[in-house]
């Protein structure tokens, strides 16, 4: 007899279980069982709520077993959602400051008032042509093309993010090699898996990938990890390769050079599939420039001289790549820089080229996003795909938007000609994407401001670098004249907004999502699930907020009625958009524009069919629908294509190839020396500025990065099941730092950057490397002690002291303490420790290429002073605007070739017309 | 139908799913855990590993929190699942004592004892428990052991599964797979107040008292001395704390006094060849019978749902001492009032009834002294209770508090209503003697305790008491207090050479006195000891 892993799927309408509270008494309890999409991380996986039917409120939340993606399976997180749900804290209704801003002084304001507040000043901004005043900034989409619908319908180029504090960097490393700007690997059919990243524990897409990760263990797969800190995934990784940080593409690339010289190149796939024509004079040139042609080994036509520019070989390029990545990165260098023996580099780089085509490799954040030149990196790891031949084949790496399936949206209106400096400044034409963390300095510097702002799931001033700019700006209400934000908990930038206008969290709201898991495609769908329920009930439900506790709403359709608002007689060309597509001149509704959006997915109109459905109501009752299965979606550039086709010519038959402008892997990039890289257009390693070099002899690199398995940026700070798990972070010290700073284990230790300073407890461990520090990401929330009580889960109340540019945030407590609410539990909190907060004391670091924020810092430690308390934030405003300045130094402004503000294939949300992109000429 | 789960660490990622999913599942509190995730790190350099443990109830075969559960809450199911009922929980924690796994926890909403348990309402549906449908990972297995080719009974044929503590011999049917025996093994890690997500268990949990090993004086980490290579627990759970407290301590010792009172008066009744009863008196059946009710009532004091103590009768389960101690208390007292009413209406029995009664009071006494040995065993969780020294140290120590609490009794009694001097010096000098030699014996057996340990639990907890935060009250208020300065005081008062300063009175009432208050303290020591080691 084998038991069921979740309710059998015809039962959800009405499915019958025991109370536990009552158990062994048998007291049953009928629910319906609505499915929706996970809101924590992006992943997207799939949950079902249970819906009480009798109270008709959600008891809790499992995994969808119909989920492709997710299989039935969720991390901690998934269950938790219910602790968001029924935060007594959160907020319910629509909220207007009444005393300055961040003054936390608010009253309760109707919906439609904040409507016709907010769309009346968005429709005078348009009129007034103030297109570039408007922005929407959003911390978690969670969504696959509403919003770009939406702004590219009202005709502003105002999509900010937070791609540029995340993952810029592996971005624009990826695309510069194959198009995409990230990868989906095969682990479940790889023979070696190589990951500069933490995929058991956090990021894209834990649950998903870590199912994945253990199918491949079983079957003998191993391992490596380059990680300087032990994280749980290097932990059970059969290799640790603890890398000391801004070394990694040293490592990777003289792997590159081993599998050169010991010919385990996939020859064939890179003869056929890489630019390596096109690379070849670029790298004879280079060899040249840099001395090393005298070192080349004799034979083959390539002694001492090098061989003239016509008739060059497949082998002349093989050889000469040999020698420039041999000479450039030896194993000898690789150890020097990362610290990790020879022996044990050779012994992966000898396991990478006996995988051979069944390597999957994995970065996202990690390494990349901390340094200087960190895209480098992820570009270095590709690399290694790319010489094995593992790309886009069973048990290799394939291009991520093979695997994720995005259906157009309903019709709606051309791209705009408008572009936003603010978002797309032109020192950073090569960014991934908008430059949002530079958005505070960019306001202060004067090169725009905003007549509305919107942040949505979205808490920059805590999250951010630099968080005191962020207060500086958002308190500026001549910069940004009204700040909406749209968020389902209190955060510290809420504090800063006008308005908070509460949105659901993931059983409250609509969106449609899919992400590259495995080797397939899937779509799914977000959903009120109470609505979702009354509906199937019968019980008549006109919009979310009805379904939603308090007034909570959701954004898509606030941003449909506000569309409305804004152009209710149709005049600016906005309302059309939003009309119902088959009763012109009635509002669009979510059902209209999810019902439209699913038509357009292959498979999912006749797959409902088959169940008597319509595919809006098949995604309802089903949560997700699998356009291909798992290995459907492999070598899809060898795939003929037409001529009208995008593709290259291979062997006399077009075929898809890749994303890149020769649809080729460009192992040298000729858009990096187009736009004045030429220096970084082969896979190099660029020296981080953290490096030793850049480092006094008191100085350390701080790791602030790395994520807990149990918690999500600050949107967990309600989720209490959550933070009993995981409610600090205490500085990784390793035993050998411990003793050189005098820090034993548990005391408190001071750690300055370039403009301030943060207090905490250290962790002497073994996990962390000597040389190096580490503090993880979440935790460390706050609320000003003159704010209403909010956050007491995971926030303690502090002060604000400032003298001139300085501020010092202290907590007026020891930490948190329990509290009265609707919630029992809310008085037996048993722990005090909050975290510190360390995001607030780094200046913003942009890389001059990616854009990326490079996280890692400069630091010194040292024995808590007298005067320093736990969670103590000293921090420098105007210090921290004087390094923004530093870096900005290090870029090269576009425009590009032709007057580009940026590459026109280069991707980018919303992208505008071709005319957008160039600069307009003087006259 | 024999469930039986599958903990697979060669899967598991450490990631709390399952912790969570329970918490939902089962609406356990904050501060409670049916299950967690355990971490410790090991090693160094590129050997250092984080390793997992989940740990959770384990559905003993042999399952000690069933055997000591005195109202059948704690029970097994047909299918092997050892459920609660939290309907017919007295709030006792015996089961927590008994679980060496610290599986239970007292629910903060209703005052009784729960753990997990397979989901049993979830498995009546055929719904695998929560945390096993969560796992992404598919650590967790829970299959019917019975069909030998069911996962878990597979896995746990090969050899390369194993259970905590086998050596107790509750048989678990929770088997772990690639576990490494540091997170099994609570002995096999140093727990340091700092974990990396939070202060661990011994700064955050309501038992304040680091256990040896976490601090710096007291490090009885086995494999190493606490420096980071050495395993150290990173992550770990806080605790219920100190389940049996003060009130436990203080139903020893009432217990001791009253149970004492019996035995020594019948140990009186035997001695006197006639009129037993008037030599002996009417102070032991009335010490006796008001201590062993006051003993009953810190019993009751101490059940989380006092309001449920008829249960004890009502549901009572003979197999727990629990019951058989509500039993022989029950005896003792009817043992009591029967003694003190024939004693107080004059009726003149002959002696040889006098004798029996004597007889009867020595055992019915010695039972309700004793039997709390085998009580403090069937806390099979408690090694350092599972002690054979403890059943005679108890009769002991009953001996000595029995004489030092009819000694004050006599001196209540001579200055309240002064009788004949003869009389009361006799009492005093037998019942100094009874005392002296009670005390010198319990003595012998505090060392014994102390001194004679068959397991590193025993050890802990000994040094928790010798040397551990125990250390000044053992020395200056046991010994000093307890047991030198009353043997001074009697040897002073009553056997020196009579001589103007000599003061029966004031001998025996320091004796008396100091002794109580130093038999307390003892009790409190071995009580509070006995829970000092962790479980898990």
């Amino acid at each position: 007899m084998t038991l069921d892993s979740h309710p059998p799927y015809d039962q959800w309408d009405s499915w019958t279980e025991l109370d536990p509270q009552a158990w062994p008494k048998k007291v049953e309890r009928e629910h319906m069982i609505v499915p929706t999409l996970c809101f924590n991380c992006e992943a997207g996986c799939g949950l079902l709520a249970y819906v009480d039917k009798e109270t008709l409120t959600i008891k809790k939340i499992e995994g969808n077993p119909l989920h492709p993606g997710s299989r039935g399976k969720t991390c901690a997180k998934g269950p938790a959602t219910l602790n968001q749900i029924t935060d007594p804290e959160r907020i319910l209704h629509p909220l207007k400051r009444t005393g300055p801003r961040g003054g936390g002084q608010w009253e309760q304001v109707s919906w439609e008032s904040v409507l016709e507040d907010i769309g009346g000043r968005i429709r005078a901004s348009m009129k007034a042509e103030r297109h570039d005043n408007l922005m929407y900034h959003v911390g978690r989409p969670g969504e696959d093309g509403f919003m770009n619908r939406l702004l590219q319908a009202w005709g502003v180029d105002g999509h900010n993010s937070h791609t540029n504090v995340c993952s810029a960097a592996t971005r624009l490393g990826f695309m510069s090699m194959w198009g995409a700007d990230r990868s989906s690997p095969d682990y479940a059919n790889a023979e070696f898996v190589l990951l500069v990243s933490a995929k058991l524990e956090s990021g894209h897409y834990f649950n998903p990938h870590a199912q994945r990760l253990t199918e491949a263990r079983e079957q003998g797969t191993e391992i490596a990890v380059l990680d300087i800190r032990l994280s749980n995934t290097a932990s059970i990784a059969d290799h640790w390769l603890p890398t000391h940080p801004g070394s990694e593409a040293e490592v990777l690339l003289s792997i590159a050079g081993f599998l050169l010289r010991e010919g385990l190149v996939n020859e064939p796939f890179v003869e056929r599939w890489t630019n390596w024509r096109v690379t070849l004079p670029h790298l004879r040139q280079r060899i040249s420039d840099e001395g090393l042609a005298e070192t080349l080994p004799t034979g083959e036509g390539l002694a001492g001289t090098l061989p003239p520019g016509e008739g060059e070989e497949f082998a002349d390029f093989l050889a000469l790549m040999t020698h420039y990545y041999s000479e450039r990165y030896p194993f000898s260098r690789a150890e020097e820089a990362s610290g990790v023996p020879v022996a044990l580099i050779e012994k992966i780089a000898r396991k990478v080229g006996k995988a051979g085509e069944k390597l999957a490799t994995h970065i996202w954040r990690n390494a990349a996003s901390g340094n200087l030149g960190g895209w480098q990196i992820a570009r270095a790891l590709l690399f290694l795909n790319v010489l094995t031949g593992s790309v886009g084949c069973e048990g290799g790496t394939s291009p991520h938007d093979w695997h994720k399936m995005k259906p157009p949206t309903p019709p709606g209106a051309p791209p705009h000609s408008r572009w936003n400096e603010l978002l797309w400044p032109p020192e950073y034409p090569l960014s991934h994407y908008e430059m949002s963390f530079l958005l505070p300095h960019l306001l202060l510097d004067g090169r725009g401001e905003l007549d509305v702002y919107f942040t949505r799931v979205f808490n920059p001033v805590w999250t951010y670098p630099d968080g005191a700019n962020w207060i500086e700006a958002l308190s500026d209400e001549s910069k940004i004249k009204l700040h909406v934000a749209l968020t389902p908990t209190w955060n510290e930038t809420a504090q800063f907004a006008d308005y908070v206008l509460p949105m659901g969290h993931s059983p409250e709201r609509h969106d449609h999502q899919s992400q590259e898991t495995h080797m397939g495609r899937w779509i799914g769908l977000r959903q009120p699930v109470l609505r979702e329920a009354r509906r199937r009930l019968g019980i008549p439900c006109a919009d979310t907020r009805e379904a939603n506790p308090g007034e909570v709403w959701e954004e898509a359709e606030f941003f449909l009625r506000l569309s409305w608002v804004i152009d209710p007689d149709g005049e600016l060309g906005i309302r059309q958009h939003f009309e119902a597509p088959d009763r012109p001149g009635e509002p669009m509704t979510v059902d209209d524009f999810y019902r439209e959006t699913f038509r357009a997915v292959p498979g999912l109109e006749e797959a409902a069919e088959k169940e008597g459905l319509d595919p809006l109501e098949y995604m309802r009752r089903r949560g997700a629908f699998e356009v291909e299965r798992d290995g459907e979606r492999l070598n899809l550039h060898e795939q003929e294509v037409g001529p009208e086709e995008p593709g290259v010519e291979i062997a006399g038959v077009r075929r898809a190839g890749f994303n890149t402008p020769s649809r080729r892997l460009e192992i040298w990039s000729e858009m990096l020396t187009d736009w004045g890289w030429a220096e970084h257009a082969l896979p190099d390693a660029i020296e981080s500025h953290i490096a030793p070099a850049q480092r006094g002899p008191d100085e350390i690199v701080l790791v602030p990065t790395f994520r807990l398995p149990v918690l999500i940026h600050s949107r967990s700070g309600n989720a209490k099941w959550l933070l009993e798990i995981a409610h600090s972070n205490p500085l990784w010290l390793s035993p050998t730092d411990a003793e050189r700073f005098g820090l034993a284990m548990g005391a408190l230790a001071r750690v300055s950057t370039q403009i301030g300073s943060f207090v905490l407890r250290v962790w002497v461990t073994e996990g962390i490397r000597p040389g190096v520090v580490a503090c993880s990401h979440h935790l460390g929330r706050w609320r000003k002690e003159s704010e209403a009580p909010t956050n007491r889960w995971s926030a303690a109340p502090v002060s604000f002291q400032e003298r001139g540019s300085e501020l010092l945030v202290r907590r007026v407590t020891d930490g948190l303490e329990p509290f009265e609410s609707d919630d029992p539990d809310s008085q037996r909190l048993w722990w005090q420790e909050v975290g510190v907060h360390q995001n607030m004391t780094f200046p913003v670091q942009p890389d001059p290429m990616s854009g990326m924020h490079c996280w890692h810092q400069v630091v010194r430690v040292q024995p808590a002073g007298p005067d320093d308390q736990e969670g103590d934030v000293r921090v420098d405003r105007e210090r921290g605007r004087e390094i923004y300045r530093e870096w900005l130094k290090k870029t090269r402004p576009g425009p590009g070739p032709g007057g580009l503000r940026r590459p026109l294939w280069l991707k980018r949300p919303i992208r505008p017309t071709d005319e957008a992109y160039r600069v307009p000429s003087e006259d | 139908m024999l469930w039986g789960k599958l903990i697979d660490h060669d899967k598991c990622i450490g990631c709390h799913a399952c912790s969570v999913a329970c918490k939902s599942e089962n609406e356990v509190p904050l501060g409670s855990f049916r299950t967690w995730v355990k971490q410790v790190e090991k090693g160094e350099g590129l050997s250092a590993q984080r390793h997992f443990g989940v740990l959770r109830c384990n559905q003993c075969e042999d399952a000690p929190c069933v055997a000591i559960c005195p109202t059948g809450a704690m029970h097994r199911r047909d299918n092997g699942i050892i459920d609660f009922e939290k309907d017919i929980c007295i709030g006792c924690k015996g089961c927590i004592q008994a679980c060496p796994y610290d599986a239970i926890y007292m629910d903060p909403v209703s005052n009784t004892a729960a753990k997990c348990n397979f989901c049993a309402h979830r498995i009546e549906v055929n719904l695998e428990p929560a945390c096993v449908a969560v796992c992404p990972t598919g650590a967790l297995v829970v299959s019917d052991l019975e069909d030998p080719d069911s996962p878990v009974a597979r896995a746990a044929a090969r050899s390369a599964t194993s259970v905590r503590k086998p050596e107790l011999g509750t048989r678990p049917k929770v088997f772990y797979k690639g576990a490494d025996q540091s997170v099994l093994d609570p002995r096999a890690a140093s727990r340091p107040l700092q974990g990396y997500w939070g202060a661990s268990r011994g700064a955050c949990g309501p038992l304040q008292t680091p256990e040896p090993g976490a601090s710096g004086a007291l490090d009885e980490t086995p494999r190493g001395s606490g420096a980071p290579a050495a395993a150290r627990v990173s992550y770990d759970v806080p605790r219920d704390g100190v389940p049996w407290g003060s009130k436990i301590s203080a139903y020893l010792l009432t217990k001791s006094i009253g149970a004492g009172a019996l035995m020594v008066g019948g140990l009186g009744l035997l001695l006197f060849k006639n009129s037993p009863s008037e030599k002996v008196g009417f102070l032991p059946p009335l010490l006796a019978f008001l201590f062993l009710n006051l003993t009953s009532l810190f019993l009751v004091a101490d059940l989380r749902r006092p309001d449920r103590f008829m249960l004890l009768i009502l549901k009572g389960r003979l197999e727990s001492w629990l019951v058989k101690g509500a039993y022989v208390l029950l005896c003792s007292v009817i043992l009591a009032s029967i003694w003190g009413i024939a004693s107080l209406s004059g009726y003149h029995w002959g002696a040889v009834v006098w004798h029996g009664l004597g007889l009867l009071a020595v055992g019915v006494g010695g039972a309700a002294a004793g039997y709390t040995a085998f009580l403090f065993a069937q806390a099979r969780g408690r090694l350092f209770w599972q002690s054979p020294l403890l059943f005679p140290h108890l009769l002991v120590q009953a001996i000595a508090a029995g004489a030092a609490g009819l000694a004050l009794a006599c001196v209540l009694e001579q200055l309240i209503t002064p009788g004949s001097t003869v009389v009361f010096e006799g009492r005093m000098v037998r019942l100094g003697g009874v005392l002296a030699l009670g005390l010198v014996l319990n003595g012998v057996m505090i060392m014994g305790e102390l001194s004679s340990h068959s397991s590193e639990d025993a050890r802990i907890a000994s040094r928790w008491i010798s040397e551990g935060p125990g250390g000044n009250v053992l020395f200056w208020g046991v010994f000093v207090l307890g047991h030198i300065a009353p043997l001074v005081a009697l040897a002073l008062g009553l056997w020196l050479p009579a001589n103007e300063g000599a003061s029966p009175v004031l001998a025996i009432g320091v004796a008396g006195g100091a002794s109580l208050v130093g038999l307390f303290l003892w009790d409190d020591l071995y009580v509070r000891a006995g829970q000092v080691p962790a479980l898990s």
